[in-house]
């Protein structure tokens, strides 16, 4: 996948070099609207990651961040919502790095994982919209992620037959594909 | 250059023109070209190949874009149907750009409108009920509308018939309200849904829950893998296509079967704009098409019409059909085409969650619910409407998608949600509405769609009786489910507006009596004898049952019928 840095190079080389400086702060990703939908930057899609992975964290099996959650999310509101819900859900995004700052001097991304987690305990009661709204996204960007529907729980494309009443094994985890 | 024209309409003349290529269409044809006759199947949708063309069909859940959500691109191209469920990421294709022909609401109506081969019956709910006499004698007995013209006697060997070739799983009942099909096997219940049986045969005797009679192959018969057709995998998703051919579907079923008799054309892209109709032999000669794609009009020739193109766009075409002979639209002598509209009121129910047992799972998708026919108006029964409802629903435990503690994260979080959750259950009921002569649509001629057809007008609206009825629905659900030992019991009223259940039938009824109806007890429109309407607009009253089924035998039944006249020289 092509960097957004070289994506916006290339674009200037088209231009002709002259890119005023609003449309380079757009063209990297600053809240714009492009037909729709915001376009996010770098370190917005890393910060996403990692609120993802405090909310679905890697235990015995691998997290949010490492079945690559923030994508889905990424996708399902550029494509499915409006754009005052993108700019909503965004400034509540930037709320919890905003939180890290005044808290500790760091990026949530720099946060130690017991400072991550003091920051969304946090974002629970001050930031309660995007944290349930967030949680929601996690919760399905994650669970239909290969990872998450394979590792994390029971993955079975195929059944060839059904039994309304069988026994939970011990340790037997729930179907990934549950309807 | 006569001569030329001549040839030219030899070549696009056959015996039969079946318009539509759903669950009615895709009966229509095979059951005509099984009888020798030459069919062309017109289908205003575009192709979709069998298994093939079925793109969402083995996808994995990483492999959806959107878990099933429609982008705001797809929502603005067809906003009706985005207002519900059933078009989502992965039948996006399969429906109608409602912006092509935007429909008018007087009234909020919900017009499901597919836009392929197959039409619904790639994405229909597959629950397949008989009608009975309590259905049929039902107007006559109100004194509302007007009467069938058939009884259950003419159309049982029918269901019969269909249901053969269709497979249907089921358990036999011995009832007389709900008269049981050929049956494959039964599915399994789920574990809650056996222990809340037990408990409603104790308390509520008469009230019957059994599995939902679906048409998805529990068993392969000859005749179903005759036409290339696979046992049910248990995947429940259906309505993407199945790939295992384990549902009925035009494209599973009788698809294959009238193709195989090499008497049949199929023509997708097929607008048919209307039927033309010979005021000399007072027959339709054929009908003239509009080309979806390149727009190009051209006629085709036949000796009969089957209609089949779905309640509202059968109707639709009727209307458009218009002559000096009939100047109201095609077989209109009566001015009930578009009158009696009718489809179920649902979506108002009860739920609950059951306690312990937490050590019992199950396997598999199952792609069926239970169902609890009708008791209300029965027998002894009465109540302050008329007739009555039946339960749909099911148990099963929850899914990583529940909502646990709110404010949760984490790894507690993550670890709840991999185990399963609670047992549930619930009951929603599915209800009749009676045929009102208001309850209307009619076209809006001064508003023409893409390809210049006028767009259809809906005004109809549920009444008291429906409200009455939905009282039940919620108060009945909640204490069958509260009496079986269900904890924390909640009713739902989810609204329902007319087409939201996609059970619209009515607007070319069938009756006895040419001055209140648009069609015989063959299917025939009274005025036009070779032209027959078999899918839901043909429907008198609606029981409370979901209606392919009945579609299905009363298209076989018409089929037949009609062949046998024209041996007659009738037609």
């Amino acid at each position: 996948m092509m960097k957004r840095r070289q994506a916006v190079e290339r674009i200037s080389l088209i231009l002709g070099g002259a890119l005023s400086p609003q449309l380079t702060a757009a063209l990297m990703g600053q809240v714009i609207n492009q037909g729709g939908s915001i376009q996010i930057t770098e370190a917005q899609e890393a910060l996403l990651a990692e609120v993802a992975d405090v909310i679905i964290p890697t235990t015995d099996t691998p997290g949010a961040k490492a079945a690559g959650a923030e994508q889905f999310i990424i996708r399902v509101l550029r494509d499915c919502y409006e754009l005052k819900d993108q700019e909503t859900f965004y400034t509540g995004l930037a709320k919890i790095d905003e939180a890290s700052q005044k808290a500790h001097g760091k990026a949530f991304v720099d946060l130690s994982p017991e400072q991550k987690i003091e920051i969304m305990t946090d974002a629970t009661k001050t930031n309660k919209a995007f944290f349930k709204q967030m949680k929601q996204f996690t919760q399905v960007g994650y669970f239909t992620s290969e990872i998450g529907a394979t590792q994390a729980l029971e993955y079975l494309p195929v059944p060839g037959k059904f039994e309304g009443d069988a026994p939970l094994q011990p340790g037997q985890k729930a179907w990934a594909i549950s309807r | 250059m006569p001569n030329l024209n001549i040839e030219a309409k030899k070549a696009n003349t056959y015996d039969a023109i079946v318009i539509g290529s759903g669950v009615s269409g895709g009966w229509a044809a095979k059951e005509l070209t099984e009888k020798g006759l030459k069919v062309l199947m017109l289908e205003r949708g575009k192709k979709l190949h069998h298994v093939a063309d079925y793109e969402y069909a083995m996808k994995a859940p990483w492999e959806k874009k959107y878990n099933g959500q429609l982008t705001r691109e797809q929502k603005e191209r067809s906003p009706k149907l985005a207002r519900d469920y059933p078009y989502n990421e992965m039948t996006a294709n399969y429906w109608f750009r409602d912006q092509d022909s935007m429909y008018v609401e007087k009234k909020r109506f919900d017009w499901y409108r597919p836009d392929i081969v197959g039409g619904k019956s790639i994405m229909w709910g597959r629950q397949c009920y008989r009608f009975s006499d309590i259905d049929f004698e039902a107007n006559a007995k109100d004194g509302i509308a007007v009467d069938w013209p058939i009884r259950y006697k003419d159309i049982e060997p029918w269901y019969s018939y269909v249901e053969k070739f269709a497979g249907i799983s089921g358990e036999a009942l011995g009832l007389p309200q709900l008269p049981d099909s050929e049956f494959l096997p039964p599915m399994d219940m789920f574990f809650i849904e056996k222990e809340v049986r037990k408990r409603l045969e104790k308390n509520f005797p008469g009230r019957n829950m059994t599995i939902g009679r679906v048409a998805n192959l529990s068993k392969a018969g000859e005749a179903q893998l005759g036409v290339g057709r696979g046992p049910c995998m248990y995947r429940n998703q259906c309505s993407y296509g199945c790939p295992f051919g384990a549902y009925f579907s035009t494209q599973s079923s009788t698809l294959p079967a009238a193709a195989s008799t090499g008497n049949l054309t199929l023509r997708p892209d097929s607008i048919v704009r209307e039927i033309v109709y010979d005021p000399e032999t007072r027959k339709a000669t054929g009908v003239s098409v509009i080309d979806s794609q390149t727009m190009e009009e051209r006629e085709f020739f036949s000796k009969i019409v089957f209609v089949c193109a779905s309640t509202v766009a059968s109707t639709a075409i009727l209307m458009n059909s218009v002559s000096d002979r009939f100047p109201k639209g095609l077989g209109n002598d009566s001015g009930e085409l578009g009158h009696n509209l009718m489809d179920h009121h649902f979506r108002a129910g009860a739920r609950g969650n059951w306690e312990g047992d937490l050590d019992r799972y199950y396997y598999g998708r199952r792609a069926n619910g239970i169902y609890i026919p009708r008791y209300r108006n029965i027998g002894d029964d009465k109540r302050d409407y008329l007739r009555g409802f039946g339960f749909q629903g099911g148990g099963s435990r929850q899914g990583w998608e529940r909502n646990v503690a709110e404010l949760s994260f984490g790894k507690d979080l993550k670890d709840a949600l991999t185990e399963p959750g609670e047992w549930t259950m619930g009951f929603g009921g599915f209800g009749e509405t009676l045929p009102y002569h208001d309850n209307q649509m009619s076209l809006d001629k001064d508003n023409p769609d893409k390809w210049g057809i006028p767009v259809v007008v809906f005004d109809a609206e549920f009444r008291e009786n429906e409200r009455l009825m939905r009282e039940d629905m919620k108060n009945d659900a909640a204490e069958m489910l509260e009496s079986s030992g269900l904890k924390n019991v909640k009713t739902f009223d989810n609204e329902s507006y007319p087409g939201t259940a996609i059970h619209e039938m009515g607007t070319a009824r069938m009756g006895r009596d040419s001055k209140t109806s648009v069609l015989n007890k063959h299917n025939q429109v009274h005025a036009a004898k070779n032209v027959f309407v078999t899918d839901g607009a043909c429907m008198t009253s609606v029981a409370c049952v979901n209606p392919s089924l009945t579609f299905m035998a009363l298209t076989a039944r018409a089929a037949d019928f009609a062949v046998e006249e024209m041996k007659k020289q009738n037609l």
